[in-house]
């Protein structure tokens, strides 16, 4: 009994871990997103701030990059839906001896690099423009058209995955029944094969957006002219980071809580109301008055989402009227007294030692009078790097800590001093 | 028509089934095989400006290849060192992070399909919200955390286990758990998809018999689990081999990724013959890998992607 209670003890601490690695960081990345420093960083806290969402609001390349992606992702979507089906249909049809050279054709593309995906759809393309005689503008060398091939090269792959799940549960004699009583073979496709499976196209283009959304690796070879968001915010992460960025992930992270906790919720009241017509009678059924659950009762997922709403609608009401500038001018003023306290303490030091050294060898050493300028711009150098190992014990000048602080500082400005 | 042709077009319709047809034969031979010919063909050709694309100069050559094993000819160096080191390592830390992620992502699986319970779904949740999330966003995270004033090295300064922040993406600690964290759901979810499928009496059975956890594991569940293992590792290391973006954003300024070498070539080189020769060699070079790692464990290719 013993054992079985640290297994499971030991089973929890393992999943504790795990889910630390998986969300800790996107939750430390959105906690910066309301924190005041320009870099983004989760401690030291300074102050609450949304200005970084303004920031994000009027930055016109992630906006742009965003409608990019939303073109691409729609052209994405239904360019590798359509193949997807086809090629999933094709699978379950196919002569059996070509079968498995088809599946492994049709598959590659999930595990081919993102990078070689890219690569030989610019080369191909750029060929097929060269021998067609048209020029470096044409439709074929457009980054529009290159990312949406090149994107739905194995995205077509995934949706198809997604389709023959649902396909292989098809009953194929629903096809010929339609056609026995007289329906087109259009009219069988739409009205019999479609409907049944529209759930599945539905997740695999969900799919293939988010696919197309978040793609980097095929999208950097082919963009052209039209940077996506991830484009976007890839050379903003390379070339310098700023707090905006965590709000983007921010506001992305909300926006999938939101939809999976919707899903989520939607799935399990259907649970409910099926139960709930289990134990019905055909004469409650018909008339209709039978008690369904309400949308809220026992269902986890649907008070997660009024709760998360909640929570955002009081967040942006109060972004709307709170001001951080007293808040960091605070800040600033502390900064600054705390760089002044430390250029003081130096000098104390130096006073100090130089007294020491006097007393001990006479007044021989040649670089003790240094210019105090030149101390104030080293104290300022150090402060804001120094600052976050201060903070967290407190601000308020014990003299003991100043004095600690001072030691530690004392080596390296002993060696300037003997140069 | 030949034959299974025209049964093809009996059973779907004229207009369907050459939509379909249409649809497959643009697929694969348009966007999947034709692309890749006509890279593979690139990469046996000089870089020449595209006046004189299919002119005499035009010629099948290994140059490119060559490159990459002795470097540019009359170089001072036998061996192109720099470049072959890059291939070197980034497999071989492909092949490490594939290693760590399938010991991480093994228990999940297997406690995520062998329980049952509201709170599994709940569990599922979080695992797929992350991957919803931008790619670049999810390195830019780590990035935060692993950075020399980041989360990470301020709460272990502060904890006394370090004097100095230590610098985690110098040291390319920041590169591979960034790595792992982007693939994780690849190598949970085929492996969770076999083991539901696992009959818990076998379990019941093994251990009524007396054999004890690890064995049991290792006798039934991994066995029994072999395809889904199989094709997880499969996707992780073809895809963290293949990666970009991770090692763009959480590399060292000294490390790079092979990937980041076949950038450098088409986009600032604009040398595209060597990037293309460059992309083949990984791709080459990665799918052998695989074939060969494959063989060693005895599974079929048939098995991956289920």
């Amino acid at each position: 009994m013993k054992n079985l209670s640290l297994m499971r003890l030991s089973i929890w601490a393992y999943l504790a871990i795990f889910f630390a690695y998986l969300l800790g960081p996107l939750v430390i990345m959105s906690v910066t997103a309301f924190n005041s420093p320009e870099f983004p960083r989760a401690t030291p806290w300074e102050c609450l701030t949304f200005e970084w969402f303004s920031a994000l609001f009027q930055d016109e390349r992630i906006l742009n990059g965003i409608k990019n992606s939303v073109m691409v992702g729609f052209g994405t979507v239904i360019l590798s839906v359509a193949m997807g089906l086809a090629g999933a249909l094709m699978l379950t049809q196919i002569w059996p001896k070509l079968r498995a050279t088809y599946y492994t054709i049709i598959i590659a593309p999930i595990l081919v690099p993102g990078v070689v995906i890219g690569i030989s759809t610019l080369v191909f393309w750029d060929r097929i423009n060269r021998m067609l005689g048209l020029g470096a503008d044409s439709f074929l060398s457009n980054g529009l058209f290159l990312t949406v091939i090149g994107q739905s090269t194995f995205i077509a792959s995934y949706c198809m995955l997604v389709l023959v799940a649902r396909l292989q549960r098809y009953d194929a004699a629903l096809t010929e029944a339609a056609l026995d009583l007289g329906a087109t073979h259009a009219q069988a496709f739409r009205k019999v094969l479609l409907p049944f499976m529209k759930p599945a196209i539905a997740s695999a283009a969900v799919l293939a957006f988010l696919a197309s959304f978040e793609n980097y690796n095929t999208t950097t070879f082919t963009f052209g002219e039209y940077p996506t968001l991830t484009i976007e915010l890839a050379q903003k992460v390379r070339y310098g980071i700023t707090p905006a960025i965590s709000a983007l992930a921010f506001i992305i992270v909300l926006l999938t809580v939101f939809a999976a906790l919707f899903n989520e919720a939607n799935i399990r009241r259907k649970e409910l109301v099926l139960e709930a017509r289990k134990g019905a009678t055909v004469e409650e059924l018909s008339s209709g008055r039978l008690k369904l659950p309400g949308f809220l009762s026992s269902n986890w997922a649907a008070v997660a989402l009024v709760i998360v709403a909640c929570a955002t609608v009081v967040v942006v009401g109060t972004a709307t009227v709170y001001s951080p500038q007293q808040c960091i001018a605070d800040v600033q003023e502390q900064k600054r007294l705390e760089t002044e306290m430390r250029i003081q303490e130096l000098q104390r030091q130096r006073e100090l030692r130089r007294e020491q050294q006097e007393a001990e060898q006479g007044s021989t050493a040649p670089a003790q009078s240094q210019p105090a300028d030149n101390n104030s711009g080293f104290g300022g150098v150090f402060a804001p790097s120094t600052l976050s190992g201060e903070d967290e014990s407190g601000t308020a000048e014990p003299a003991e800590e100043d004095s600690g602080f001072g030691g530690a500082f004392a080596p390296s400005t002993l060696s300037g001093d003997g140069d | 028509m030949p034959r299974f042709l025209k049964e093809f077009f009996d059973r779907n319709g004229l207009g369907i089934g050459s939509l379909m047809l249409g649809l497959v034969l643009f697929w694969t031979i348009g966007l999947i095989i034709l692309p890749q010919l006509s890279m593979l063909d690139f990469s046996f050709r000089p870089n020449l400006p595209p006046p004189e694309i299919g002119g005499p100069k035009d010629v099948y050559t290994m140059e490119n290849y060559k490159y990459l094993v002795f470097g540019p000819e009359g170089g001072s160096q036998d061996y192109n060192a720099v470049d072959l080191k890059v291939f070197y390592r980034t497999l071989i830390a492909a092949i490490f992070v594939t290693i760590f992620n399938l010991i991480l992502c093994y228990p999940i699986a297997y406690y995520l399909a062998q329980t049952k319970g509201n709170h599994i779904r709940i569990f599922a949740l979080m695992l797929i919200i992350p991957y919803w999330i931008n790619e670049i966003l999810r390195a830019f995270a780590l990035r935060i955390i692993f950075g020399e004033t980041g989360v990470l090295n301020n709460l272990l300064v502060a904890a006394g286990v370090f004097d100095t922040p230590f610098d985690f993406i110098r040291n390319d600690i920041a590169l591979y758990a960034g790595l792992g964290y982007a693939y994780i759901l690849l190598m949970i979810f085929p492996i969770y998809n076999v083991i539901e499928s696992l009959d818990r009496n076998q379990i019941e059975a093994a251990r009524d018999m007396g054999a004890s956890w690890p064995m049991i594991h290792r006798r039934v569940v991994i066995p029994y689990a072999k395809p889904g293992i199989s094709s997880g590792c499969t996707m992780v290391f073809m895809l963290s081999a293949g990666a970009l973006a991770a090692p763009q954003i959480l590399g060292g300024p000294s490390s790079l990724w092979f990937t980041q070498l076949i950038y450098q070539q088409f986009n600032d080189n604009s040398d595209w013959p060597q990037g293309a020769a460059y992309a083949v060699v990984l791709l080459v070079t990665c799918i052998l890998l695989v074939l060969a790692v494959m063989r060693l464990f005895k599974v079929n290719m048939g098995d991956i992607g289920k």
